[in-house]
């Protein structure tokens, strides 16, 4: 099933040579800045946990970057949650 | 883990500056300009600097310049490595029209840098979907 993809929101994470020949419809928001704030935890002391740079974690907090399934897992695990309960899709969101 | 972001080799872009511009430089020397090839030494001794002391910071061109970026710095890499290729594709193939245009059919030096492009896509492409 294919969205028009709304475009004030961020592109998804094709890469970005089939991003300019291609529309691409998925949507993930995430809950990282919600659940490390809440961990008291700033955004480098959780990209040294999860061995990623400060800026990528910055990304994926502000959804630019949607990451691979293993920082994804690994993401999960540090917060103790299933992978699914942050990283949310919009259509599992709006069903 | 396969994301994580190392240390990497701080020296690895002044690096190749150095070994590409002192070719170029040695080349140009050999030719006769040696007016050039010092010109060209100092220049690219000049970017190994910058380079160095630009991979010493943590940014995302930092890392990616010291080749040991996370997985997200290893896909900017490769994403603008793909668009650089596109570009240079594209500059060949329109040279090597021009250049048939202007030289009785004659492609030149583009006709390699075309059938090198060309190979490479279609041989990487048939050893990456073995893989995936």
């Amino acid at each position: 099933m294919h969205h028009l993809r709304d475009p004030s929101r961020p592109a998804c994470q094709a890469p970005l040579t089939a991003a300019l020949l291609v529309k691409h419809a998925c949507q993930v928001r995430n809950r990282v800045s919600e659940l490390r704030t809440a961990s008291a935890m700033s955004q480098g002391e959780l990209a040294k946990l999860l061995g990623v740079s400060r800026q990528t974690i910055n990304s994926i907090e502000n959804g630019r970057y949607l990451p691979s399934l293993p920082l994804a897992l690994a993401i999960a695990r540090n917060f103790e949650q299933a992978v699914e309960a942050i990283f949310i899709s919009d259509e599992e969101e709006g069903s | 883990m396969t994301y994580a972001n190392g240390v990497g080799r701080r020296g690895a872009t002044a690096a190749i500056l150095v070994v590409g511009g002192g070719a170029l430089a040695a080349a140009t020397w050999i030719g006769g300009d040696h007016v050039l090839a010092m010109i060209l030494v100092a220049f690219y001794a000049l970017a190994a600097g910058v380079a160095f002391l630009w991979a010493g910071r943590d940014t995302d061109v930092g890392a990616i310049m010291r080749v040991a970026g996370d997985e997200r710095q290893r896909r900017l890499d490769r994403d603008a490595t793909a668009l650089a290729g596109l570009a240079m594709g594209l500059s060949a193939i329109i040279g090597a029209i021009v250049s048939a245009a202007r030289n009785h059919g004659d492609i030149g030096g583009y006709g390699v840098i075309c059938f090198v492009g060309g190979l490479t896509y279609g041989v990487s492409l048939f050893v990456l979907k073995r893989r995936t």
